[in-house]
């Protein structure tokens, strides 16, 4: 068939096409998702999360289990969210500190943070990386003008080595210091600090009762990093990359889970893995079930009934099952996993185009080409292959779906390949975590969600093609 | 005849369960093999602990002979093919042999047991939410095909799309956190409160525990059902028959249900439980997520313990299950449809 004539059948079909309103839908969808993957960095929160998934470290700012930033929208009380400061203002200032009680010049590196929520940060992390030898004193400075002094750095000897101060933990004993010197005797007496996160206390008002009952202080908030600049003048050391990541009670577009992984970045990153295991595994399937229906019925005899035996043992085989006993025993890869999902599934489409290749091959144009001396090959291929194919393009777009849940179903076991992030290794994380019953909804729902809308997509667009291709199931 | 089909078609499907089991025995032969040898270690380790009237070197000397004796028992001295022979026969005559760690409730840990307990679990669950999907889907379905294009057919249809790639395990997990964790309506999985009451209440909590898990596979389960069904019925209801008794003034429901129901029915059953079939091999995952201990979270347990007899064993039950659904199948297509009976004298 030549060139021309594939253009002319896509026109058609595409005049159809265009009629069926749920596969523009899908199209549309499948065309946003391509871009998606495309544009992969645009779209991450966190740019390295592919390899470093599985990392602690890499996370280890985020807040835990966080619901996503929207949920603000419908709560009363606005919680703090997530952000983080790249930018310090730098200047240098003569304070009087208790280690300098004669004053001293120093190099101050400040972020300026607009709080005006009800629910306070979880944490506040200042990070930067620092070469020779480095003291730094951390302070906030409150809307009310208390100075909260939060802790310190004294290194030596670092070599571009990362600092990360974090103040819920280290910072405690400080802040709680500080809130004993303001807080009343009575206050103090009658509550206890066991439950009470630091920047709980940072964020509120200060009164005797600030233990127990909360006001929030919002206002504007300076975080401030103090080197004493002799220190930071010294030949030999050196400070840059200073931030702030203010780790809010809400966290990103979906949230994070209890490993603080943000969770918008894994299915973002879970999407190509979805499609690539999909499209693959049904286009290659499908592609190979159609030969052998075509290549069956026109063999005929032995072969024919040797090769309807061999499907039979593929079809009474049960797919999931084995998949599941065959990843446990060998833990193989993602692409020995579409390898094996290609050798379980390309049985569906054989029955159907094994009959209609019988009705073709007694065509009177196959008997032409065979007195025309065609070979076998020829005729399968340039014959018959080309009128049968387009028939199994509905056919492989509906497998996908299949596909997708399949990996998801091992995935979910903990059976899938742990060097890439998919959607049913969250769903895993998230089953064994106990998400559902701690009620943790934004790390189970949008892994699925996306499962189902992939599923619906090629739904779409399989049934679609499925009404144009074979006219006979059209509504009448 | 049909009792010669039907005798054609249970051996062809035993055969088929003998060759799997084979292929089965032979791809996963090493690890097989590993199992069995720590079992058998583990074994002569315990007898000879036992022995306390022995010196050490005569303990020694028993336990090299009963290694001996183990192995040529097991015939782990054999060659390749004979081991995957014996094994593969073992496991067609469902000699499952021991689990690692896996016991039944009643502290058994021969693997047959242990299946054998979670085998009617999972019947129950799933017989009763196929009856619920088969009543479901092909009632919609009739209503479908009768009116197609109609309001109700392209609705249906749509959710049918909608849902299509929807895995159920998920379904399993949103109902859970809706009628679980937000309105602590059902219990978030097993068979039973503990402890279990007695009598006519133990049936009302075993339904209470059933409504989850049986609810999620229904709602996913009749929408694909009842959209084939609709393609089938729809082809009958072209025939000139169903026309002449729509003529003769005959109820609409009963040239549905009876004249439209009786000639869809081979292709229908088949398909209806090609379906079923198809899902009971997917659902496995999902009673994982509602600790319905039957087979489907046996795979999960045997997973997460790594024990292989039992993982060995559960593939088996669920293959042999799965072929005798497709014999159960054919039967029944033969006998609705006497055109099928090919090979049989007639």
């Amino acid at each position: 068939m030549s060139l021309k004539d594939t253009a002319y059948r896509f026109k058609e079909f595409w005049n159809d096409f265009k009629r069926e309103r749920s596969g523009l839908v899908g199209l549309g969808i499948l065309g946003f998702c391509v871009l998606v993957v495309l544009f992969e960095p645009a779209f991450l929160p966190f740019k390295d999360v592919n390899g470093n998934w599985r990392s602690i470290s890499y996370w280890e700012d985020n807040p835990r289990a966080a619901p996503p930033v929207w949920t603000n929208l419908f709560a009363k009380q606005k919680s703090a969210t997530t952000v983080q400061y790249d930018e310090a203002t730098v200047s240098e200032e003569f304070v009087t500190t208790e280690r300098y009680p004669g004053g001293v010049k120093m190099k101050v590196y400040s972020f300026g943070y607009d709080y005006r929520y009800d629910l306070s940060p979880v944490d506040l992390i200042v990070r930067m990386t620092a070469s020779g030898n480095l003291s730094a004193d951390i302070d906030v400075v409150r809307p009310d003008g208390q100075t909260i002094y939060l802790g310190s750095f004294i290194e030596s000897g670092m070599k571009d080595s990362p600092l990360r101060f974090a103040t819920d933990t280290a910072g405690r004993n400080n802040v709680l210091s500080f809130i004993r010197e303001r807080a009343g005797e009575f206050g103090i007496n009658m509550s206890n600090t066991t439950g009470v996160r630091p920047t709980q206390l940072i964020f509120s008002q200060l009164e005797p009762t600030m233990l127990r009952s909360r006001t929030p202080l919002k206002g504007e908030y300076t975080v401030r990093v103090k080197v004493p600049a002799e220190i930071a003048s010294a030949p030999g050391n050196e400070i840059a990359d200073v931030m702030l990541v203010v780790s809010g009670r809400v966290s990103g577009l979906l949230g994070t889970d209890t490993a603080k992984r943000d969770l918008m970045s894994g299915i973002v990153a879970g999407l190509k893995w979805a499609l690539l295991i999909g499209l693959i595994t049904s286009v290659v399937s499908v592609l190979i079930g159609v030969m052998y229906g075509i290549i069956s019925a026109y063999l005929g005899g032995f072969s024919d009934t040797a090769m309807s035996f061999v499907w039979e043992i593929f079809v009474s085989i049960p797919v999931l099952p084995v998949l599941i006993v065959m990843s446990a025993i060998f833990k193989p890869s993602i692409w020995i996993i579409i390898a094996s999902l290609i050798v379980f599934s390309w049985v569906g489409p054989v029955k159907t185009v094994r009959s209609m290749a019988l009705q073709i091959k007694e065509e009177t144009y196959i008997e032409a080409a065979k007195a025309l001396g065609a070979g076998k090959a020829r005729i399968i291929f340039k014959h018959m292959a080309p009128l049968l194919l387009p028939y199994s393009f509905a056919n492989m777009a509906l497998a996908v779906p299949g596909t997708i849940v399949f990996e998801a179903s091992l995935s979910l076991l903990g059976l899938g390949d742990p060097s890439i992030i998919t959607w049913g290794q969250i769903l895993h994380d998230a089953q064994s975590s106990g998400a559902t019953l701690n009620g943790l909804w934004w790390w189970i729902v949008p892994p699925g969600l996306f499962i189902a809308i992939m599923g619906m997509t090629f739904a779409f667009l399989g049934f679609a093609m499925d009404k144009i291709l074979h006219p006979k199931l059209r509504t009448r | 005849m049909y009792k010669w089909y039907a005798l054609k078609r249970i051996l062809r499907g035993m055969f088929m369960f003998a060759l799997l089991m084979f292929v089965f025995s032979l791809l996963f032969n090493q690890v097989n093999e590993r199992t069995q040898r720590t079992q058998i270690f583990e074994q002569v380790k315990q007898e000879s602990a036992r022995l306390t009237n022995m010196r050490a070197d005569q303990i020694e000397a028993w336990r090299n002979q009963r290694l001996d004796q183990l192995i040529k028992q097991y015939r782990l001295d054999r060659p390749m093919l004979e081991r995957v022979m014996y094994r593969a026969i073992n496991t067609v005559t469902f000699n499952f042999g021991q689990s690692t760690v896996i016991k039944s409730s009643k502290g058994e840990q021969q693997v047959l047991a242990i299946l054998m307990e979670a085998l009617p679990r999972t019947m129950l669950l799933f017989t009763t939410a196929i009856v619920f999907q088969l009543g479901i889907g092909i009632f919609l379905g009739m209503k479908k095909a009768q009116k197609p294009g109609g309001s109700l057919d392209r609705s249906t249809s749509f959710v049918t799309m909608i849902i299509y790639g929807m895995p159920t395990w998920w379904l399993g997990m949103m109902l859970i956190l809706f009628f679980v964790y937000m309105l602590k309506l059902f219990p978030s999985g097993g068979l039973n409160s503990v402890p279990s009451p007695q009598g006519f209440m133990f049936i009302l909590d075993r339904i209470w525990h059933m409504a989850l898990p049986v609810m999620t596979l229904v709602i996913l389960g009749f929408w694909g059902l009842s959209f084939v069904i609709r393609n089938i019925v729809l082809g009958v209801l072209q025939e000139d028959y169903i026309m002449s008794a729509r003529a003769r003034g005959i109820p609409e429901n009963s040239v549905l249900f009876g004249h439209t129901m009786r000639t869809a029915a081979p292709p229908l059953v088949t398909i209806s439980l090609l379906s079923l079939l198809a899902s009971f091999s997917g659902a496995i995952i999902f009673e994982g997520i509602f600790s319905w201990p039957g087979l489907g979270n046996l795979y999960w347990v045997a997973v997460q313990q790594n024990d292989i007899p039992v993982l060995m064993g559960d593939l088996a039950l669920t293959t042999g299950i799965y072929q005798a659904g497709l014999v159960i199948l054919d039967l029944i297509y033969g006998f609705l449809d006497p055109r099928i009976k090919v090979g049989g004298k007639a």
